[in-house]
């Protein structure tokens, strides 16, 4: 009997470590969010404190999708920071109040969805442009998308001639400042969003399409899949994406300027990463990309509530980025 | 395993002097510290915390709008009523200023000039700042006097042929001082001929590329360079020198063949004026603009404000001026302003901090 019993426990503790191990991104994160729990006397798990911390990754968690299903497929997106600052300039543009003198289309009140169309179809261009120059014309995707980046930034600045483009329609804000009961709006499109990629990875031939060319694209045109094709589809996805991103940044400032969203490749990649989508590509999941998201939100939030200076919060996001991949490549090291 | 514990040992590192005795709170939203301007605004409302025994909560943006947004979300949260800010953008002064209007607070905006719909939200919402176009006005002074000083170096026809080198375009600070300094000098009987101007975005580099372009385009022809800040003037500096745009004597007060004006009198373009580099600049006064701003929030945290308050030893404005927000009779008792102050050969020295 007492040899059952431990041999139960071996096992039970067994299956605690297996279970640490698949989901190492999920533990990370509850233990981030119990801790500064603790630290803040319970007030972070209150509804404002949580509300806040949607609203202010729901934005970059459109951007982590996109370039996560990139990464998956083995590629990379430098040009997200750049394109959704385009695609909110755009989009602010047509959404600006006629009586505004200063509007890049003084006097002209452009029907609601104007600016969420001419955002989202921008942001579909530039992912179309990167898949294209990628797959077909054989550019590694760091140097294509780095061409693309600086691309859309000249294109931003020439648009806009560099001014702040303000003053948009309440209509329009409350796309992105608006809640339907508590639930920010925000967060409800970001839901909307996981549901359709959840189904495309999990559920698609596509979906499998992108984990096999990541996991070994030579095997995965030898298996017949199109792997042109399917690069330009994934990147053309996440320009799409991107676009969503930039519409609502915009409605969300209430502006859009040549400062907006700057940096935001950088977040987007480090969260996917944190979340357990391997560089290595063929690996990650809707679910990881998301708490990827959450976990580098929750790190800047407790920095931000527990009043961190600036310059350490850089410090330590660093840190935490450089450990998470660490952890990453160890364990896929291991596999290979 | 490992990644837990250095994620816990990062967390318990961060966890110093979480909680503090109840005093007076007062958030600072600092758009960007990597700006020297902004970085002395937030020094000094440090020192005035320390001196009033305030919990100052001061966070940095590092020039994003949402970012700043989150953090004024978080700060209420916590239960922080009234701020300090220096926005990232005037347009979105409105949205904050609701968000604290919403849990009953008040703020007092800084460098970045709230909107009129900003301080129309509450009647605890403040303008501390300096008035744009009095910098431009400022730099025309200036002009006029180095002109009158040297008046050899007008083109013929009481003609100056300036470059000008813009901030961000639609920037207040850039719309106001620009327009200004044109006006006054025209108002001062002089024709004023625009030989190029353009934006570097208040960026030293971006300056010196344009400048390099613009010498090689406009060799003498030109007799003034006019910037929005010193940084683009350094920028100016910076490529007139390398082009060896410059002369044997500095009897004017500058080695360079034509004057570069700044505005803000930064610490480094103060050392360039003691060099002879740059000409002169304006100040714009962090020291008087957080004071201001501080008192203010001071005042309303501690039950204190009250229609007319003096803070720094300045009033709220009583007439309308020319330059928002305080053009605007329904808010102008909300509007301090803080007076900008010619910096020249004369009186640079005052302003050197070593």
């Amino acid at each position: 009997m007492a040899a059952n019993n431990a041999a139960g426990t071996l096992e039970a503790r067994k299956g605690f470590r297996a279970f640490i191990s698949k989901n190492t991104n999920l533990v990370t994160f509850i233990t981030l969010a119990v801790g500064l729990g603790l630290l803040t006397s319970g007030r972070s798990f209150e509804w404002p404190s949580v509300r806040n911390l949607m609203i202010a990754e729901s934005v970059r968690a459109f951007a982590a999708l996109g370039v996560g299903m990139i990464i998956i497929t083995r590629g990379i997106d430098l040009s997200i920071g750049y394109v959704v600052c385009l695609v909110a300039s755009v989009a602010a543009s047509f959404a600006q109040t006629p009586d505004y003198t200063a509007a890049l289309y003084p006097g002209i009140d452009f029907p609601l969805w104007l600016p969420l169309m001419a955002g989202v179809v921008t942001g579909g261009i530039f992912g179309l442009f990167n898949g294209v120059l990628i797959a077909y014309g054989k550019l590694p995707a760091f140097i294509a998308t780095l061409g693309t980046m600086s691309i859309a930034r000249g294109a931003q600045l020439i648009y806009t001639r560099a001014a702040v483009v303000g003053s948009l329609k309440d209509s329009y804000k409350v796309i992105s400042q608006g809640s339907l009961g508590p639930i920010p709006n925000l967060a409800i499109y970001v839901a909307i969003a996981c549901v359709f990629i959840w189904i495309l990875l999990r559920h698609t031939k596509r979906g499998t399409n992108f984990y096999a060319i990541g996991g070994n694209s030579m095997a995965a045109r030898v298996s017949g899949i199109n792997v042109e094709r399917e690069t330009v589809v994934v990147y053309t996805y996440a320009g799409l994406l991107y676009g969503i991103a930039g519409c609502l940044l915009a409605g969300r400032l209430g502006l859009a300027n040549a400062l907006t969203a700057n940096g935001m490749e950088l977040d987007a990649i480090a969260a996917v990463t944190v979340g357990g989508i391997s560089q290595t590509g063929g690996v990650g999941t809707m679910s990881g990309m998301i708490i990827g998201v959450l976990t580098l939100g929750i790190i800047n939030y407790g920095m931000t509530y527990l009043g961190v200076d600036s310059y350490y919060q850089l410090l330590v996001k660093g840190f935490i980025i450089i450990v998470a991949v660490w952890f990453d490549m160890k364990k896929y090291a291991r596999r290979a | 395993m490992k990644k837990l514990v250095v994620i816990a040992l990062v967390l318990a590192v961060l966890a110093g002097g979480v909680f503090a005795a109840p005093k007076p709170v007062i958030g600072a939203l600092i758009r960007n510290l990597d700006e020297q301007f902004v970085a002395d605004y937030a020094a000094n409302l440090k020192v005035l915390a320390a001196k009033a025994g305030v919990d100052l909560k001061l966070l940095d943006s590092r020039s994003d709008q949402a970012t700043q947004l989150d953090q004024l979300n978080t700060l209420i949260t916590q239960g922080v009523k009234f701020f300090v800010i220096v926005p990232n953008q005037t347009e979105a002064t409105e949205q904050m200023a609701k968000a604290i209007q919403a849990v009953g607070g008040g703020a007092a905006f800084s460098n970045i000039q709230p909107s009129v719909a900003a301080l129309k939200v509450g009647p605890n919402f403040f303008l501390a700042s300096s008035p744009e176009s009095v910098a431009g006005s400022i730099q025309a002074d200036i002009i006029d006097n180095y002109f009158k000083k040297n008046p050899g170096k007008l083109a013929a026809g009481k003609t100056i042929n300036a470059l000008f080198l813009l901030g961000q375009l639609g920037h207040p600070a850039q719309k106001y001082r620009t327009e200004a300094v044109k006006a006054g000098l025209v108002a001062k009987g002089y024709k004023l001929n625009v030989i190029a101007e353009d934006t570097a975005n208040w960026k030293p580099d971006e300056a010196q590329q344009k400048m390099d372009a613009w010498i090689a385009a406009y060799n003498g022809k030109f007799n003034i360079v006019i910037t929005n800040n010193d940084g683009m003037a350094l920028g100016a500096v910076e490529s007139l020198l390398t082009a060896k745009y410059t002369k044997s004597d500095a009897a004017d007060g500058t080695i360079l063949k034509v004057p570069v004006l700044g505005v803000d009198a930064t610490q480094v373009a103060l050392k360039s004026m003691s060099e002879d580099k740059l000409y002169a600049t304006v100040l714009q006064d962090s020291v008087g603009q957080s004071s201001t701003a501080f008192e203010l929030a001071l005042a309303m945290a501690t039950g204190k404000y009250k229609p007319g308050f003096k803070a720094w030893g300045l009033s709220p404005e009583t007439k309308p001026g020319s330059e928002a927000p305080a053009n605007d009779a329904a808010v102008i008792g909300q509007c301090y302003l803080v007076p900008f102050k010619a910096v020249t050969k004369d009186n640079y020295k005052s302003f050197m901090t070593k």
